[in-house]
């Protein structure tokens, strides 16, 4: 299928009504969860996970996909106009946004936040279509050993780059695939670890799972915090009007930040937080005046948001094509396709063409609609800041739990959920990342499958990684990562 | 001198979650070879990487000054106590006693006094749960405490 035809079957298939809606729902309730500081992405799609039972693969997919680029637009939000990040994607545009929100510019803020980032997502999308037909054709020529050693950098990618303490984030790695030997073992329907529980004989449960560490364990963590101050301003459209000196500062930043961003974003393990960090660092550096940097220079606010955007859509890049999701995110969205029977690889653009177009149709639409409808919208956007996290949370600790009721009728999925959010809860504290746990638990078992079958079919040869070239290069690509990261720690040491 | 209590106490407690896990997998799975992997391999070789990286996050901390985080023992009670009054309350109690018993004991750490708005809280959230998931969605669920 030719990309002209596809992207026609995925508009025709992402504006049925019946679709449509769901990427409606998705783009606005992930735009209130990115407003509201608190309540994370991660958050807000494990608390959609039962929901998409009830509905198509597809439309699953197209809302969840929704709330996720939505809570990009909406983080901006709360982190121009009170310097709290309502996503860690955004808090690089606090640094220059709350300035000039302070000096009276939010409203200028806000619209080269938007508008920055639907340009961002535009080309993250071109950028989607070209890499997935090439890499979806690429991938044909993997092997078990490839599979297995590209799942072990991504996982290796997210606890080494851009973190200071990559032993913590190797420990949760490892935690999560533990938790994910749990259950039936597939190969020989050993059961492990279930300790005589029938419940655990199909595995944790990843939605009992996902509420518990981002659902209970966020809750925990902001219910003391105290009432927001109100926003004093009133931000309407003619706030918005950018001056000319604007227009002019914006459009470099936003074409190098969606650059980095697609380009980072396609890569298994660093995504977009990583993405917008960059952009900053790099819009700080080709600055004539760098100092205009932390008082309000708009360029802080255009390339990161452009960044973390296009990150965000190229970052379906990897999933899509090869089935292994490159961050945390990623990992529930794959996760919620499994639960539907579906299978992400290289042959799921030929075998079910409406999932990988109509996805992309509806990044088209859903950043249109985000873009249309947040400008006039900014007002009601503003004022949801104003409601207390009191009112909120134990609404929300209610859905968690009949959430996860819902998904099997077990009464021990919602006690389970309560002691997964007290381990989150913990692990948090002590700076152990719950996101890689996550992605640890999803990849663990695909691994250990591609493992095993990879050491089968080379008669117990381990060698068999380093022998086909493309399990080379990821090795290789692992060794790297490692030395640079244990240099690194060596350094800082001294 | 304050010690790093969050990386002694989370890294010993990850070994131990490790080692444990590696000694339940080594003697109850079969191990199998290199060839043909058995059921207990992956997690023994697990186990033993979590205990390893859970002392390498310990011991290091041991000679190092940290600071506490700032934990919240009360709200952390407060809302397992609701999920945990939820879950085993909601076949005894139905939906409607549960989902507003659970909402008042969350509400219990939030940062403003008054009994006034948590009942009108609980109220609003049940009326909205018995709404959306037993009328809407249809959910097989008690909505009375079961008598007798």
């Amino acid at each position: 299928m030719s990309t002209w035809d596809g992207l026609l079957t995925g508009l025709s298939f992402a504006l049925q009504p019946g679709v449509l809606i769901y990427c409606v729902l998705g783009v606005m309730l992930g735009t209130f969860v990115g407003v509201l500081p608190g309540i994370g992405a991660m958050a807000a799609i494990s608390l959609l996970l039962p929901i998409t039972y009830y509905i198509s693969a597809e439309a699953a997919l197209i809302m969840l996909a929704g709330v996720y680029y939505g809570a990009q637009y909406g983080g901006a939000v709360a982190s121009i106009l009170l310097r709290l990040p309502g996503t860690p994607q955004s808090a690089v545009t606090a640094l220059d946004g709350y300035p000039m929100a302070r000096s009276g510019r939010a409203g200028v803020a806000l619209f080269a936040a938007m508008a920055s980032s639907f340009v961002g997502s535009m080309l993250g999308i071109l950028v989607l279509v070209l890499l997935a037909g090439w890499l979806s054709r690429a991938a044909t020529a993997f092997g078990a050993a490839d599979y297995a050693a590209m799942m072990v950098l991504g996982l290796v990618a997210a606890s080494t780059i851009g973190s200071e303490r990559p032993a913590k984030g190797f420990a949760m790695i490892a935690l999560g695939m533990l938790l994910g030997c749990i259950g039936t073992d597939v190969n020989s329907g050993t059961m492990r670890f279930t300790f005589g529980r029938t419940e655990l004989l199909d595995g944790v449960n990843l939605v009992a799972l996902a509420m518990g560490l981002f659902g209970v364990a966020e809750v925990i963590g902001n219910v003391r915090d105290p009432d927001r101050q109100g926003v004093a301003e009133r931000i309407g459209l003619r706030q918005m009007a950018p001056r000319r000196e604007d227009l002019r500062r914006m459009p470099l930043p936003m074409l190098r930040g969606a650059s980095l961003g697609s380009f980072f974003g396609a890569l298994p393990g660093t995504g977009s937080t990583l993405s917008s960090f960059l952009s900053y660092a790099l819009e700080r550096r080709v600055a004539r005046q760098p100092e205009r940097f932390g008082h309000g220079a708009i360029e802080g606010v255009s390339g990161p948001e452009a960044a973390n955007n296009s990150a965000a859509i190229t970052a379906f890049v990897p999933t899509l094509t090869l089935g292994i999701p490159g961050d945390p995110i990623m990992a529930l969205m794959l996760g919620a396709l499994v639960i539907h029977g579906v299978q992400p690889g290289p042959m799921m653009l030929e075998a079910r063409p409406e999932m990988f177009w109509g996805l992309v149709a509806s990044f088209g639409i859903g950043n249109l609609l985000l873009l249309v409808l947040n400008l006039p919208l900014i007002g009601i956007w503003v004022s949801m800041l104003r409601i207390p996290f009191r009112l909120l949370y134990p609404a929300i600790l209610i859905f968690v739990c009949l959430g996860v009721y819902s998904v099997r009728g077990l009464t021990f999925d919602i006690v389970a959920v309560a002691g997964i959010g007290l381990a989150g809860y913990l692990l948090a504290l002590a700076r152990f990342s719950p996101a890689l746990l996550l992605l640890g638990f999803v990849l663990g078992p695909l691994i250990e499958t591609n493992l095993r079958r990879a050491l089968l079919i080379s008669r117990g040869d381990p060698m068999v990684f380093l022998e086909r070239p493309i399990s080379a290069g990821f090795v290789l690509a692992i060794a790297a990562l490692l030395l640079l990261s244990a240099w690194q720690a060596l350094r800082r040491r001294r | 001198m304050q010690r790093d209590w969050p990386d002694i106490l989370g890294g010993f407690a990850l070994a131990a979650c490790g080692a444990a896990a590696a000694g339940w997998a080594w003697l109850h799975y079969d191990l199998g070879s290199i060839r043909q992997m058995g059921a207990g391999a992956f997690p023994v070789a697990l186990g033993l990487l979590l205990t390893v990286l859970g002392l390498i996050v310990a011991l290091p901390a041991l000679r190092r000054s940290g600071t506490l985080p700032r934990a919240e023992p009360w709200a952390a009670c407060a809302v397992l106590a609701s999920v945990l009054t939820f879950g085993l309350g909601l076949r005894v109690l139905g939906l409607v006693a549960a989902t507003a018993l659970a909402v008042l004991i969350a509400s219990l750490p939030a940062p403003q006094r008054g009994w006034g708005w948590r009942l009108a809280l609980a109220a609003c959230v049940t009326g909205l749960t018995v709404l959306v998931f037993r009328l809407g969605l249809q959910m097989s669920l008690p909505l009375w405490p079961r008598l007798g």
